[in-house]
């Protein structure tokens, strides 16, 4: 099948799914008991008859269920996600403001985990059976199994407040003000005005919350990477490059790790996901203004427009780097063909 | 934070319960032993936490606050003069049945459902995929901060939102194990014998898909652990005085200097979640030995 | 694709050491001299003066805006001129007369006139938010001349003065805040739209003006060009939302930071020995209190006053002292920094034996569950769920079993202000500094009625004429005899318990003078200067 066809295939696949989701976004957001107009409007708007007239009629809360779910749809689709209770803002405004953060602090966290992940897992599948892979597969299970939350306090408390090597919560220092917003990563936007000591703040900002992230995520990555990399090292086109008499670093980096990083690449939608998801944790202890802190806050004042919005984008989000990862997946490996 | 891709569950070559080749297996693999070593000993320390506790966990002695660890308190005191020791032991009167809940009513709905879609397969089938799919596609931790939020934060509706964002997995997993199953020729031979369709799924399907369940279950308790924790470490589980680990945690963002508040029951989680991935990692590499090294 | 060669891993790991070299010189960056940045836990839904009614908005809108009149700095005994140069009260003691500075301007230039005084306060009554309930005692407002204010009050009301130095009646520019959908007409409740212009930006005639305000994060002071007073030091003060005490602690510390508003006692006792860090521990404004609904639908057991009065006799006061350093007991709801005010000395002492027979006397000799509501925060230092922990395992002792329940600060705070809450935890800071302040706690008064729907009828009729009273009589003597019945029936009979007064604790560099705390508006801002 060709490709055109086959991401035809996929979007047509996705359409039903990212329904589905907006029905649970719907139904979990008026599952509460609460009623609507209590719990959409702030307390202020409640005396004002014209405006809970007009959010009635705009969500159609006098209609049935499933009209309402078609109202909620409509909006939908023209990028009207309700609007916070909490922040009184449009949710898709609020989403433009809190997600670069995020964003900017996954990237930074998967570049470690992939840089660090990779490399351990390489160094634990050649010396398999060592000192150094135990050490490897040790700091492996650590990132898997310590609490996201406890690596953050441990990281703040050692590197921050006693040590003072790391700069603490927060995306800047007190100080420093925003750069001028462009992509909203403050990393790009301040090279972009060449303001260089907001970029080295942003960077130092950056360091602990990617690098608890990293190791979580860096662990992983050390686990697929050695199997696999084992795995493909045992296959007959690298016993033959073997017994060319190629150098084994030679071997295992030019030959090996392409294939075996096949299972990382796959890995790496799901992570990404992951990662934003659990970004509400690591965002909390580091006061970082992203939107897993913007959810969890929603979620506290039972801001449920707002929370739904979330789950609603992260979905999204999910469902676009599996596609895209599919896509990779297509490219790298071009035996793979899909029926 | 959900890690549901690395515990990837055994796929194909279900396994067989041979007790004698399993017992050699476990000698090459010590991890697991270790695992169960420290998963019992939380298991009866949690148990007879009331008879080696030396301190009643909610008792606050507020001229005994914030005592590093010492002869007295063996791991200190927290903002309260409660003891850290004794808090820590109950806590695992928490954290131990609230990840065996999830993972034993997530194993068996998933397992049904799994089953029910796998054997009638078609359209039943088709919807189970869409819907776990659906289920998937959402982030954990936000949705079940969602569930927790409009339920009320409690252990049981923690518990609830976990089982409820983590049973696809187990529904896809029997799902994968019943069609392979159902191909199998005995299977298909019974029928042919006029065997009754729930008769054969209950009595030739379920010891075939109830080990690997087991086996992904271990693997993924230490996740669901992790994600309870994490819940009521941002307050959506059980209440502030309780001696739950995920909560005590949290009190650390407001006193990083006394480091023994936050950092022993923090230990307790990563030990134990540790225990169960070595278990659950040497039980897949048992079971299925080509993903072993 | 994917060959990497090994020179690639090297520089893999090259760039993860640079990137981690950048923490040592990201730290260190300098600080701007004439820039103040304080760290506080922001509690405000709002700067509009009109809306505003919480501690944050009281600090900045202090300095953003002036009122007629004021109080002296640090003290809160005697009442000065700020706006207004001069008064007189007439003979009846209904209506006051305001004579406004000839030389104060609005921050654009504007100069300030009655209209601005008049439109401002009627803003704050048709608005029907928050702070509109301490216009009620103002029966109408006249402009007489540009200079010239009338206000006349319904009864006299030796407190009015001190009510008026609530920075709810900060005067704003009226053509400005019309211009940007502001009205102070009768229907302003549904039709003021200056809100959110008033969040983002001021339009006083203070020191400061506000330059931005994103919530939860900073609110963002700059020096009014045009302040018509002594210029203050600073040029820009920014205010960084930072709700964990330990977070705000390494932030001073560092110096990233100058001054640090909600460090716990524990934190303070730390930095004593610090050369770099000075500290002012002070009397607290802030009671912390109980509330028992009155409603048995919504209190259930508590509404009971006998529970009532044995949750007062449970609380293990010394407890509470013992937690937090420098706190005391109050003897009331009514501050302890208020002349008459019942201190320590005063207050209700633990008696857990008198405590039960009170429950077995109102039929509850087993106890009963309730569910103590309160808001998730920790408040200058003091953090409520420890607080909550504590009331727990006292009434634990008389067979009370609680159950906590924190709700996030704004959603629990509609739930108090709404009088849904039917055990809850609050803290009280004295919006009036005056006795009548306590009358808030009292059958008819906001706390009490609104929040408890403890109401007149559940009450005597002596005790209605005590309150009555309490609000008109002008001779000191007599009034506080009039407040020492009223905290007594309080005590014994009242729908709240109050336990505790921790202590103010500002910790701050050592370079930072000027620092004076007031009772009504905390911190003031504009008298801080850095040494040099």
């Amino acid at each position: 099948m060709p490709i055109y066809q086959y991401i035809l295939r996929r979007i047509l696949f996705a359409i039903p799914l990212l329904l589905g989701i907006t029905v649970v976004a719907f139904l979990i957001a008026n599952a509460i008991p609460a009623d609507p107009i209590n719990a959409n409007l702030p307390q202020s708007a409640l005396n004002n008859e014209a405006l809970v007239a007009a959010f009635r009629e705009k969500w159609g809360l006098d209609e049935p269920p499933h009209i309402q779910y078609l109202t909620y749809l409509g909006n939908l689709l023209q990028g009207d996600m309700g609007t916070s209770i909490k922040t009184q803002n449009p949710i898709l405004a609020d989403i433009r403001q809190f997600l670069p953060a995020t964003v900017e602090l996954a990237t930074f966290a998967i570049v470690i985990g992939l840089v660090l992940g990779i490399s351990f897992g390489i160094i634990s599948a050649v010396w398999r059976n060592s000192f150094v892979d135990y050490l490897v597969r040790v700091f492996a299970l650590i990132g898997v199994s310590f609490p996201v939350f406890l690596l953050a306090l441990v990281a703040l408390s050692v590197f921050h407040a006693q040590l003072g090597w790391a700069a603490g919560p927060g995306r800047l220092g007190f100080l420093v003000r925003d750069p001028p917003h462009v992509t909203g990563f403050f990393t790009i936007d301040s090279l972009l005005a060449r303001q260089w000591s907001t970029f080295r703040n942003s960077l130092a900002h950056l360091v602990l919350p990617s690098s608890v992230l990293g190791i979580y995520v860096s662990g992983i990555i050390a686990r697929i990477t050695r199997s696999s990399l084992l795995e493909t090292l045992g296959l007959d086109y690298i016993r033959t490059a073997r017994a060319k008499g190629q150098l084994e670093p030679r071997i295992v980096l030019r030959h090996a790790l392409s294939n075996a990083l096949i299972p990382v690449v796959t890995m790496l939608g799901v992570l990404y996901g992951n990662l934003l998801a659990g970004a509400v944790l690591t965002e909390s202890i580091f006061a970082w203004p992203g939107i897993g802190r913007y959810a969890f806050r929603a979620s506290t004042s039972q801001d449920f427009p707002a929370i739904m919005g979330i789950s609603m984008l992260i979905a999204l989000i999910y469902v676009l780097a599996n596609f895209v990862v599919d896509m990779l997946y297509f490219v790298i490996d071009p035996r793979i063909r899909y029926s | 934070m959900t890690k549901t891709s690395i515990t990837k569950a055994p796929t194909s070559n279900s396994p067989t319960l041979d007790l004698q080749k399993q017992l050699k297996q476990l000698q090459r693999h010590p991890e697991v032993i270790v695992g169960l070593v420290v998963v019992v000993a939380w298991c009866l320390l949690a148990i007879f936490a009331p008879l080696i506790a030396p301190f009643d966990p909610l008792e606050q002695n507020i001229p005994d606050r914030l005592q590093t660890p010492n002869s007295t308190y063996w791991l200190g005191t927290d903002e309260l003069g409660r003891d850290i020791f004794s808090r820590v032991l109950y806590g695992g009167r928490i954290t131990i049945p609230a990840g065996l809940a999830v993972i034993v009513i997530d194993g068996i709905l998933g397992w049904l459902i799994g089953a029910v879609a796998g054997y009638l397969g078609g359209i039943w089938d088709e919807i189970m995929m869409r819907l776990t799919e659906l289920f998937m596609a959402f982030p954990t931790i936000i949705l079940a901060m969602a569930i927790t939020a409009a339920l009320g934060p409690s252990i049981r509706n923690a518990v609830l939102a976990l089982v409820i964002v983590r049973w696809p997995n187990y529904a896809r997993l029997t799902r994968g194990l019943i069609i392979e199953v159902k191909t199998n020729d005995y299977v298909e031979a019974a029928k042919g014998l006029g065997a009754k369709a729930p008769y054969l799924l209950f009595k030739t399907l379920l010891p075939n898909s109830i080990a690997p369940t087991v086996v992904y279950g271990t693997l993924d308790i230490g996740n669901a652990i992790l994600i309870f924790a994490g819940l009521s470490f941002l307050g959506l589980g059980p209440e502030p005085a309780s001696p739950e680990w995920g909560r005590m945690i949290s009190i650390g963002i407001d006193f990083f200097d006394q480091w023994w508040m936050w950092l022993f029951p923090g230990l307790a989680i990563a030990s134990l979640v540790m225990a169960f991935n070595f278990i659950g990692d040497g039980l897949r590499d048992m079971l299925d030995p080509r993903l072993g090294s | 694709m994917f060959a990497l060669r090994q020179s690639v891993r090297r520089s893999y790991v090259a760039l993860y050491l640079v990137f981690m070299a950048f923490v040592v010189f990201g730290t260190a960056y300098a600080q701007d001299d004439k820039v103040l940045v304080v760290g506080h836990a922001e509690i405000t839904e709002a700067y509009d003066p009109a809306h505003a009614f919480n501690p944050t908005s009281g600090m900045v809108n202090r300095v953003a805006y002036n009122t007629l009149v004021t109080f002296p700095d640090g003290d809160a005994s005697s009442i000065e001129s700020l706006l207004a140069s001069s008064w007189s009260i007439s003979e009846d003691g209904l209506t006051y007369t305001f004579n406004l500075r000839e030389d104060v301007t609005f921050a654009n230039g504007d100069p300030v006139e009655a209209e601005d005084v008049v439109f401002s306060f009627n803003r704050l009554k048709n608005i029907k938010a928050q702070p509109s309930f301490l216009t009620d005692p103002i029966a109408s407002l006249e402009v007489v001349d540009a200079k010239t204010v009338n206000i006349t009050v319904t009864e006299p009301r030796p407190s009015f003065l001190s009510e008026l130095a609530n920075t709810a009646f900060s005067v704003t520019n009226a053509e400005v805040v019309q211009a940007n959908g502001g009205t102070d007409a009768a229907d302003a409740a549904e039709t003021d739209g200056a809100l959110e212009f008033l969040d983002q930006t001021s339009a006083g005639s203070g020191p400061y003006l506000l330059e931005s305000w994103t919530p939860q994060e900073e609110t963002v002071l700059v020096r009014n060009p045009n302040y018509w007073g002594e210029p203050p030091y600073f040029d820009r003060i920014i205010i960084v939302n930072i709700p964990e005490a330990a977070t705000q602690k390494v932030a001073l510390e560092s110096g990233n930071i100058d001054l640090a508003t909600d460090l716990s006692p524990d934190q303070v006792v730390d930095l004593e020995g610090d050369d770099d860090i000075s500290i002012f521990l002070g009397p607290g404004r802030w009671t912390h209190f109980l509330l028992m609904n009155r409603d048995p639908d919504i209190g259930g057991p508590v509404a009971d006053p006998q529970v009532a009065q044995a949750i007062r006799l449970a609380l293990d006061y010394q407890g509470f002292r013992d937690l937090w350093a420098g706190s005391v007991t109050p003897g009331s709801n009514m501050w302890i920094g208020l002349a008459g005010a019942y201190g320590q000395d005063q207050s209700v002492e633990r008696d857990l034996a008198r405590a039960q027979e009170l429950m077995a006397a109102a039929g509850y000799a087993d106890g009963f569950d309730i569910s103590l509501s309160y808001p998730d925060m920790t408040w200058n230092g003091v953090s409520l769920s420890t607080n909550a922990q504590k009331i727990q395992a006292d009434l634990a002792e008389i067979g009370i079993s609680v159950s906590l329940n924190p709700g996030e600060v704004q959603v629990s705070l509609e739930e108090y202000r709404n009088g849904q809450q039917g055990f809850g935890y609050w803290f009280w800071g004295p919006d009036k500094l005056d006795p009548v302040d306590f009358l808030e706690f009292l059958p008819g008064g906001k706390v009490a009625t609104d929040r408890t729907k403890w109401s007149p009828e559940m009450t005597s009729p002596e005790i209605l004429t005590l309150i009555e009273q309490a609000k008109v009589e002008s001779d000191d003597a007599a009034r506080m005899e009039l407040f020492s019945q009223l905290q007594d029936y309080a005590q014994a009979s009242g729908a709240f318990a109050p336990f505790s007064v921790p202590a103010v604790q500002t910790a701050f560099r050592a370079d930072i003078e000027g620092y004076v705390w007031h009772p009504q508006w905390g911190l003031d801002l504009a008298l801080l200067s850095r040494s040099e």
